[in-house]
């Protein structure tokens, strides 16, 4: 690459190709300096700043002493004690208190979210406030009738007497031969194979020709007998004027007799009016007997199961109770419970608190 | 939007209106289904039945206004704000940028339920009140092996060990312990606090399970919620005892697994040093406000407790328990193992026991580190021992199965310990929470209890005429035991007199029967006499108890009507199930002779 093209031939046109801006430059800056007072980079940091220490108050910016100025109005009004200043419109009281109590409730709580987590505080160190301070909403706490803790019947434990726990024996079989029977009684399930010979392929085809066959015969009859239906009902006679008064007459006197039976119907019921009220009584006490059966019935079943909640019935775990064979009288052989963890989440299903469900994990 | 503006398609009254779907409830709040569920848990809002099932059988229905409230609640938008966090997380380490990702994780944002509890449980009786799961729940999880897979970190499960034991060592301090049942599924206990009777159930010490029908990450949600709320109450309980909350330990007695019995002597430690403390103080005169030496000098204070007293709790009873007003019951509990030394064998259920017996004021040591005597003291007055045979034997004291402090526990009394002593098959451990008298079937074992605990009353009192058996009956033997031995001649002579009140008394006893019979025979023979005036006076009794009943049903209301009704049938069914059970002891005595 040879040099850049430029003109050598006089003075003027060098000059003219030599660039002057770092000249420039010194001396704008230099006039800027000399202008501000000064290098400024030079000039050393107690020049530049200087340390308010004076500890009189700065003077208060003109809007805001603008602002404490009191009008004429209410400088009267204050100056008279017997005045009391009459507000524009009624204050809410309520509502006013209401926003006292959030704004004092957000500032405890960023108190306590500033604060780690392990400083505890009293919750309930002040009660009285936690009667006062009504609920935003009242929860119904109680979802069932079932306690938290059940406690199991006195042959479920570790040592029982023999009877309770052939008592509870009994109950724990009774539940496992209820789900015995329950697959015997319900439908067989269909079997994965089957014993048979396996079918040749061209008797398979046999097979289908066979079934084809027999459609056909079937639908042939039932092509006939339609046809021999579809022709009787045809045949219908013209209704003469003479049978239409005939039938006119004919509805009328039915009629008549209706009302007449009805009427006869009715003497004897006031005849018999006694008997209807007996009935009647008897009839509402049948009523009052079922309704109370029901909710009876519903009662006794809401102790041991808990209300329908999702797709689901709930299963109730099995009894906890030692075989006659494992009962040794020894805490230290004893076979214990080792699912209560199980225990826990059926009682949280019994109580209503969770909807049952199958197949919690499928692996 | 003007008040009465409806959407289109939405139902004004009825069920329809008042209950929606879990679905709707879902795109409602617009959050995921594991997050609504975490919020029910914590707010306790649960599904509800409606009378008619709108949308099908099939579904769970939850009040609009639950849905409402939990609409508001500030929590939505904090986990609103973690989850989007988190995906800020996994987008800087899908960068493979780990600093940052470390650094995010380091400053995630946290929620705190301390609000939540309070709204649910405004006074601090409501919350004692619903303690029983969150007991359950806190013991069984100290227990439970720590697990990736659950999502269930050391951490929390040593935490809730420690909550646990914090609670154990308050009650016991407090004696506020009243029932113990031991049963297969684990062992309940029953304590009185504050007027509310709160029972929980802890596990049996052996391993206990994941099992695949179990929901964990529920449990962990509900679990979340119950240890802040334990926290709060031992918080609360402590304070009332003028105690610390979050209890510095004895570091040598936790790494032992000794934590009950090193919170005994925390509570202990930090109870008498509201008096020795200033002292400290001055000698050392340097006074430093730092956390760690505060809790060095505590381990220090608690070394300065004589090792050779572990009867911690038993200080603080005679110290500084004046000023706390106990009822009768307390009273009873706290002095029922009173001057009685218990020593427990290796393999015996340590911890339930190391809370039993100081709940009822005795002095307790067990075999390994860290106990507070050893086993050949000679003060000790009980080794309980699970084993077929003792291998050395002390003379000194007697060597029971541990069902017998189980069995004194329920019964307030010291019971005799023959039938309890090593290698023999103890009696039948009754269960404390049945009322025999309502159940209407008294077994065997209780009623000899229910005498010898009537005999310990006579001891103080003697009144004649409450055993109603002849001396030669073998389960008298027990009288005996009750009274210690030194005093057993003495006890001789008071049972010669009352053999001789007792034979008056029955004699008294068969009169009165006699004279009753008469009455039951003659009186429906003969109308006329004193004696049959009396029965007619009887006959009247009855016709206007009968007529008063009938007038009362009639006069009840309806639905007080239908509950006396129902009450009558479970009377009912709880007969025919007491006689059940006595046929089918009959069947079992016959078949056994």
């Amino acid at each position: 690459m040879g040099k850049a093209k430029t003109s050598r031939k006089g003075k003027k046109a060098w000059r003219a190709n030599i660039s002057t801006e770092d000249i420039e430059d010194f001396y704008e800056k230099a006039t800027k300096d000399a202008l501000s007072g000064g290098n400024l980079s030079a000039a050393p940091s107690e020049d530049l700043f200087h340390v308010e220490k004076s500890h009189d108050l700065p003077v208060k910016r003109k809007i805001e002493k603008h602002r404490e100025r009191v009008l004429r109005c209410d400088s009267i009004l204050k100056k008279n004690p017997f005045v009391v200043a009459v507000s524009s419109s009624k204050p809410k009281l309520k509502k006013s208190k209401k926003t006292i109590v959030t704004e004092s409730k957000t500032s405890k709580q960023v108190q306590k979210n500033d604060g780690d987590d392990s400083v505890m505080v009293d919750l309930w160190g002040d009660d009285s406030k936690g009667e006062l301070e009504s609920n935003p909403r009242k929860v119904s706490k109680i979802t069932s009738i079932i306690p938290a803790v059940e406690i199991e019947p006195p042959g479920c434990s570790y040592n029982p007497t023999t009877e309770s726990h052939q008592d509870v024996l009994a109950k724990a079989v009774a539940q496992e031969m209820q789900k015995v029977y329950k697959t015997e009684l319900g439908p067989a399930p269909v079997p994965l194979t089957i014993d048979a010979d396996e079918i040749n392929e061209d008797e398979r085809y046999f097979l289908d020709v066979d079934d084809v066959n027999e459609d056909e015969d079937d639908g042939d009859v039932e092509n006939e007998v339609s046809e021999a239906g579809n022709k009787l009902p045809r045949k219908t006679k013209r209704v003469t004027r003479v049978e239409l008064n005939k039938r006119t007459r004919q509805k009328a006197l039915r009629k008549k007799e209706t009302k007449e039976k009805y009427k006869k119907k009715i003497s004897n019921e006031i005849d018999s009016l006694s008997n209807i009220i007996e009935e009647i009584a008897q009839e509402d006490e049948d009523k009052q007997n079922k309704h109370l059966r029901k909710v009876i019935a519903k009662q006794d079943v809401l102790k041991i199961r808990p209300p329908r909640l999702g797709k689901h019935k709930f299963e109730a775990p099995p009894v906890q109770v030692l075989l006659t064979e494992e009962m040794t009288g020894s805490l230290r052989k004893l076979k214990a419970c080792c699912t209560l963890a199980r225990d826990r989440f059926k009682s949280l299903e019994k109580r209503g608190i969770l909807v049952p469900s199958k197949n919690i994990r499928r692996n | 939007m003007p008040k009465h503006y409806r959407p289109a398609g939405k139902k004004k009254e009825g069920n329809a209106a008042r209950y929606m779907t879990r679905s709707q409830a879902l795109k409602h709040l617009q959050v995921n289904l594991n997050l609504f569920r975490r919020l029910c848990i914590v707010k306790g809002i649960f599904p509800r039945e409606p009378k008619k099932k709108v949308k099908g059988n099939h579904h769970t229905y939850y009040h609009v206004k639950d849905i409402a409230f939990l609409q508001h609640e500030p929590l939505l938008e904090k986990f609103r704000e973690i989850k989007t966090y988190q995906k800020k997380v996994k987008k800087a380490k899908a960068k493979k940028n780990e600093e940052l990702a470390r650094l995010l994780l380091t400053r995630q944002p946290t929620y705190k339920l301390d609000r939540l509890i309070r709204e649910r449980y405004p006074t601090f009786i409501d919350a004692l009140r619903d303690l029983d799961d969150c007991l359950t729940m806190v013991h069984l999880f100290a227990v439970l092996p720590a697990s990736d897979r659950e999502n269930l970190e050391v951490k929390r499960v040593h935490n809730c060990r420690r909550l646990s034991h914090e609670w154990q060592a308050y009650i016991s301090r407090n004696h506020a312990l009243r029932k113990v049942f031991v049963s297969v599924k684990g062992i309940y206990y029953q304590a009185e606090l504050e007027g509310q009777k709160i029972t929980w159930l802890t596990p049996h010490a052996i391993q206990q399970v994941f099992t695949n029908d179990v929901d964990f990450s529920v449990l962990l949600t509900f679990l979340e919620f119950y240890e802040t709320l334990l926290a709060f109450i031992n918080f609360k309980l402590y304070h009332s005892l003028n105690v610390k909350y979050p209890p510095i330990l004895d570091s040598r007695l936790e790494a032992l697994a000794a934590d009950l019995y090193a919170l005994s002597r925390y509570i202990d430690a930090s109870s008498r040093g509201m008096t020795v403390e200033p002292k400290v103080d001055a000698s050392s005169s340097s006074q430093s406000n730092d956390c760690e030496e505060s809790e060095l000098r505590l381990a220090q204070l608690q070394h300065q407790l004589p090792s050779s007293e572990p009867g911690a709790l038993m200080h603080i009873v005679a110290d500084n328990n004046k000023e706390v007003e106990e009822d009768e019951e307390t009273r009873v509990c706290k002095s029922l193992f009173k001057d009685l030394k218990f020593f427990l064998s290796r393999e015996v259920p340590r911890e339930s026991l190391l809370f039993v017996i100081p709940a009822f004021g005795g002095m307790v040591s067990w075999e390994g580190e860290g106990a507070p005597f050893k086993e050949d003291d000679e003060s000790i007055t009980h080794h309980i021992i699970d084993k077929p045979s003792a291998g050395h034997l002390y003379l000194s004291r007697e060597y029971v199965q541990p069902q017998w402090i189980y069995d004194c526990v329920n019964a307030r009394i010291i019971l005799p310990t023959e039938k309890y002593l090593v290698g023999r098959i103890p009696p039948p451990h009754l269960s404390p929470f049945v009322d025999n008298e309502s159940e209407g079937y008294v077994p065997d074992y209780a009623e000899t209890i229910k005498r010898l605990q009537a005999a310990a009353r006579n001891e103080v009192l003697p009144l004649p005429g409450v055993g109603k058996e002849d001396l030669e009956d073998p389960q008298n033997l027990l009288y005996a035991g009750v009274i210690s031995r030194a005093e057993e001649a003495e006890a001789a002579t008071i049972k010669k007199k009352m053999a001789t009140l007792e034979k008056q008394y029955h004699e008294e006893l068969k009169m009165e029967v006699k004279v009753k019979g008469s009455n039951a025979v003659v009186s429906p023979v003969v109308a006329e006499g004193s004696e049959g005036e009396e029965s007619v006076d009887d006959a009247t009794k009855q016709r206007i108890a009968r007529e008063d009943a009938d007038t009362s049903t009639v006069m009840m209301s309806r639905k007080k009507r239908k509950l006396y009704e129902a009450m009558k049938i479970g009377k009912d069914k709880k007969k025919e199930s007491v006689e059940r059970i006595i046929r089918r002891k009959k069947e079992l005595n016959a078949t056994q002779e």
